[in-house]
């Protein structure tokens, strides 16, 4: 799971959380106990017309926030 | 009758096809320009689309109408509301580390479900017609994510990537089909097909770099399936799969299992090669995207896409078939690239001579196109050419003041001047031979030059058109061939009625 | 005057306007509150000090030539660290967002701005809003200004503390599963949940974005309403706003509105929630009940059947939308400073994201799980189920009933690090007020009483867009409880 969310845990970590989130993860099972079947989600709704309208704006200033950067590329870590 | 065809070897190729729309003015979620293209990295972004914190996804409302389409083009059914998932995952290029997203295991709700389209036509009626059909199994809306690029050239010598973030939020429909292809050539003429609708549509613009990208699915034999991605163009779909069904072809009668995989299609060798990274079995963890509400469609909507949706290419080419009384043929060639279609009436609508014109443009001017300027959005690039030379030229020809050799001739000069053919036609004095006494004058010296011939000719019909050549020859290529001919045919029929 | 950071809101803006005082007199002294009780109460992440002055002096300036001004002018408010300032460091109480400056406002502060309201600080909160009490920040526990030795109710325990402490007016959190009513009672102040989509997230750094609204909070009902009335509306840059008109909801309006018809307010007391709190809590509950039956409304207990499954479904959905919205940040395009190069990429980001605090931690992993590959139906589904139902109950409930009232929080404030180590024992305590978030109705807490020192505040939940009949019963509780102490500081 911690992969999974690329998350890196110390063991010390992994140790306290693992008990903490089996509790969370066991409670969370309650909803086993409900009858469901004839209930269905409820969404909200939006009619097609009251979208965005297609046009283009430019965002004038830079919204990135790092500073490693090379010729406007953002510098990343080695992907192999 | 599919196994018939299939000789044994079951081959199944199914296709996931991403066309962008471009034809669309601004991005899928946010206001930045679609048209990236040649901006400098990062240039072209917003904090929606670089995934800023509290940034929230506005969808484009023309963007659903478009792929609503597409989705009506390929026969689909549109649901009364569809919605949009997250498929989470990690990766540099992906500014929110999660991609928006349709998704139908819980239910439909992409742009477009169960369709099919015929792209090979059938003959007549009955039950085997010839035609070709593929089911398409859903078109869906999503986001493209940005460009990762090596500043080494490639991924495993690279200390570093380099991410832009300019393409990131850029609108795809994906369109998958059903595995019902067994040979390559067919998804060649398939994907030609998607282009010409997606063309006709103004949803995307094909001939701009990366704009469409398809990934197959190919297994021989009930075996596994293997998917095949990384392939540049549409060119080289047809030459990736008949490798890689000849790769699994090769395993199978060795007796040794395919793998179940994702293989690269290598541009440069021409083979496919196995995933250097380890695409492992990802768990997408898929759930409605809560920022975007369920958008509710019905006929209204429908009604609405009907009539924007214009002319599409089957029916454009039965227009040109019964309107302009084009043979099937040469209107399908014209369909088959948008522009050369759109020229073809742009003539037409100067002179009404289709037939010639559409002759005109398929046999001669294309000769004349480079190969590598066929597929690209500006087809007649270097050449000056323009509907008023071809209605002209086409008019020329039909009342007869050209032949038609001539008129191939002086479409070879204005390509190259941007003369008006009546200019060229009159200063090289290229008008057509017709009358009756310089024609005789013609056929008599060819009689007397080739006498060998012309008994030949007494015996075998067909021999007189080798003394027809002759007298094109000798007028230049200007002389009317009907005429001549028949002149020829009278002259012989008079030497045998004459005793010898 | 030296007495001015007592004032409401409504009262610094009438002061400015008459000049009775100018703006920056005020905010000086505002200013100067702030770095006096600031080392007992931490409720600041980073104080606006020269700006808030600059924009105090520009106002005056303003008035001075006789200009217009909006109905916030002059105000100190603060914001929640979780919610975008252009140019001012916005950190989610995160690690990760340490050096994080936004480019942007969110639209609740370019609201804010053109009504005059002067930003004075960023609040402290629960790490990107995940936590009851203000302890899972990186940068401290804020503590609750009538004990420090006590927690101050969480995720906008900042905003809370910084209130009550007078060191602004108004303040504005955000709500998910009781974010702004648990402090709101915490720290004996007012804090106002509105309908889902009545006010714009544009900007709000999303923790579980189909539960959370931005919500105002300051002393009085009066003030909070005002802000609420300011910030609402439909915005073109959330879709999830809804179309329906602004509530009227500021001051004087709120007794004589829509339903004016002057009938007393149908009042249904939650029986369960009631009775799973404390004894203090309950005895408070009641004593608010009571208040509303001698103003003319009729007042009944009623049961809600979907209490039992609603933390559970809460904590499904919330912690799966908190995997998804947290993801972004591998700090490639903005956080703190991690040179990328000599890192393989997976690495970079785990020992990145390991800057995230514990409760974060938690919460992904968990979201994660309950959305990982078979899970879907057997959780997140059911938890929609179960929130359908919810709502379905509510809206044969209100019905009959303008208005239903519960305890806000089941317990009094506890002391600081007391559960931190106990995370399920955490999210029990949010019992009361996950309701409002999974339908999305609003909710308000208001001071009811005092115990032990504390101020108890009392929840009161309304129908969708009903938010005037909710802010009509909080008036009566407030002028009949009469809490309008402050905590020596």
């Amino acid at each position: 799971m911690g992969w999974l969310s690329r998350l890196e845990l110390s063991d010390q970590e992994l140790d306290r959380y693992t008990a903490q989130i089996e509790e969370i993860i066991r409670y969370l099972d309650k909803l086993d106990s409900i009858p469901l079947e004839d209930i269905e989600p409820i969404y909200i709704t939006k009619k097609f017309t009251d979208l965005r309208k297609d046009k283009a704006e430019l965002f004038s200033s830079n919204p990135l926030g790092t500073k490693y950067r090379k010729n406007g590329f953002v510098k990343g870590p080695r992907m192999a | 009758m599919a196994a018939a065809r299939n000789d044994g070897w079951m081959v199944k190729i199914g296709l996931e096809i991403h066309c962008q729309l471009t034809g669309l003015k601004s991005k899928l979620f946010c206001q930045c320009s679609s048209d990236y293209r040649g901006m400098e990295p990062n240039a072209n972004t917003c904090p929606v689309c670089a995934g800023l914190p509290g940034t929230l996804p506005l969808l484009n409302e023309k963007a659903v109408e478009l792929a609503g389409m597409i989705s009506l083009a390929f026969g689909c059914k549109i649901p009364d509301r569809i919605m949009f998932y997250r498929k989470n995952y990690f990766y540099p290029d992906l500014p929110k580390d999660f991609q928006i997203t349709q998704y139908n295991a819980y239910g439909v709700s992409s742009i477009g479900a169960e369709g099919k389209l015929e792209y090979i036509p059938g003959a007549g009626s009955g039950a085997d017609t010839g035609g070709k059909t593929a089911r398409i199994r859903r078109v869906q809306l999503e986001e493209d994510p940005g460009r990762l690029v090596y500043e080494t050239g490639s991924m495993e010598s690279s200390p570093f990537a380099l991410i832009d973030y300019n393409r990131a939020g850029m609108p795809l429909v994906e369109i998958v089909t059903e595995p019902d292809f067994i040979d390559p050539r067919d998804v060649r003429i398939f994907l030609n097909k998607i282009t010409s609708i997606v063309e006709h549509l103004g949803a995307c613009d094909t001939s701009l770099e990366g704009s469409v990208r398809c990934d197959a699915n190919v297994s021989v034999r009930g075996g596994n399936r293997v998917e095949i991605k990384n392939v540049s163009s549409f060119k080289e779909v047809e030459k990736a799969l008949t490798y890689e069904i000849a790769r699994q072809k090769a395993k199978s009668d060795r007796e040794i299992q395919v793998r179940s995989e994702t293989r690269h299609w290598d541009d440069a060798r021409k083979v496919t090669k196995e995933s250097r990274t380890k695409e492992e079995e990802q768990d997408y963890r898929y759930f409605p995207e809560p920022d975007i509400p369920s958008i509710a469609l019905g006929q209204e909507f429908l009604s609405a896409i009907q009539s924007l949706t214009p002319e599409l290419p089957d029916d454009r080419k039965a227009r040109f078939v019964s309107s302009y009384g084009l043979s099937p043929h040469v209107a399908q060639v014209l369909i088959d690239n948008k522009q050369l279609a759109d020229f073809f009436e742009s003539c037409a609508k100067i002179n009404r001579s289709p037939k010639e014109i559409a002759n005109l443009i398929v046999t001669d001017l294309m000769g004349l196109v480079g190969d590598d300027k066929k597929d690209s959005g500006a087809i007649f690039a270097g050449l000056k050419i323009r509907p008023a030379h071809i209605a002209e030229l086409a008019g020329l020809v039909d009342r007869g003041v050209i032949n038609r050799n001539t008129a191939k001739q002086i479409l070879g000069q204005i390509v190259k001047t941007g003369e008006m053919p009546s200019e060229v036609a009159n200063k090289t004095g290229a008008s057509m031979i017709q009358d009756a006494d310089s024609l005789s004058k013609a056929v008599q010296e060819v009689f007397r030059s080739e006498q060998a011939a012309v008994q030949d000719a007494k015996k075998n019909p067909n021999a007189s058109n080798f003394l027809l050549g002759k007298v094109m020859q000798l007028t230049k290529g200007r002389a009317s061939p009907k005429a001549a001919l028949e002149l020829i045919n009278k002259k012989l029929k008079e030497e045998q009625a004459r005793p010898d | 005057m030296g007495d001015l950071y007592r004032l409401t809101a409504s009262q610094i803006t009438s002061g400015v306007r008459n000049r009775d005082f100018s703006a920056e007199e005020y905010i000086c002294e505002i200013l100067d509150r702030i770095e006096k009780v600031e080392p007992k109460v931490n409720a600041f992440v980073t104080v606006n000090k020269e700006q808030a002055l600059n924009q105090a002096r520009i106002l005056d300036r303003w008035i001075r030539d006789g200009g217009n001004v909006g109905p916030l002018a002059g105000v100190a408010v603060s914001i929640k660290d979780n919610i975008c300032t252009k140019g001012i460091r916005t950190t989610c109480g995160s690690n990760m967002l340490r050096e994080y400056v936004p480019p942007y406002d969110a639209t609740v502060v370019t609201k804010l701005q053109n009504s005059g309201a002067i930003i004075v600080g960023k609040t402290n909160l629960d790490e990107f809003a995940m936590g009851s009490t203000t302890e899972f920040s990186a940068y401290g526990p804020t503590r609750n200004p009538w004990d420090i030795s006590r927690v101050p109710g969480g995720s906008s325990g900042g905003s809370a503390a910084s209130v009550a402490a007078q060191e602004c007016a108004v303040s504005l959190g955000s709500d998910t599963g009781g974010s702004v009513r648990c402090p709101a009672s915490f720290c004996s102040i007012v804090g106002i949940k509105p309908t889902y989509g009545l006010v714009s997230r544009y900007g709000l750094v999303s923790y579980a974005n189909s539960l959370e609204q931005i919500s105002p909070m300051g002393r009085t009902v009066s003030d909070a309403a005002l802000v609420l009335d300011l910030i609402s509306g439909p915005d073109e840059k959330d879709h999830t706003t809804t179309a329906t008109p602004a509530i009227r909801t500021t001051g004087g309006d709120i007794g004589t509105g829509a339903d004016a018809d002057k009938r007393g307010l149908r009042v249904g007391l939650i029986k369960e929630l009631t009775a799973g709190a404390d004894a203090e809590v309950s005895r408070i509950v009641y004593g608010a009940f009571d208040l509303l039956s001698s103003h003319d409304c009729s007042c009944t207990e009623v049961s809600l059947n979907a209490v039992d499954y609603a933390l559970a479904s809460y904590y499904t959905i919330a912690t799966a939308e908190a995997s998804s919205n947290l993801a972004r940040y591998d700090n490639l395009r903005y956080g703190f400073d991690m040179d990328p190069e000599g890192y393989e990429w997976n690495t970079y980001f785990a020992k990145a994201r390991s800057n995230f605090g514990p409760e974060a931690k938690r919460r992904i992993i968990v979201g994660s799980y309950v959305l990982s590959s078979g899970y879907y139906g057997k959780y997140y589904l059911k938890a929609q189920k179960v929130r359908a139902l919810l709502k379905q109950e509510l809206k044969s409930l209100y019905k009959d009933y303008d208005v239903l009232i519960a305890p806000t929080m089941p317990i009094l404030p506890f002391k600081i690090g007391e559960r931190v180590e106990d995370p399920l024992k955490m999210y029990l305590a949010d019992v009361d007020t996950v309701i409002a978030n999974l339908a999305g109705i609003p909710a308000m807490s208001v001071p009811a009483g005092f115990s032990a020192g504390f101020g108890v505040g009392v929840q009161i939940m309304a129908d969708e867009f009903k938010e005037q009949t909710m802010l009509q019963a909080a008036q009566i509780v407030e002028s009949g409880a009469g809490v309008n102490r402050s905590p020596d500081l």
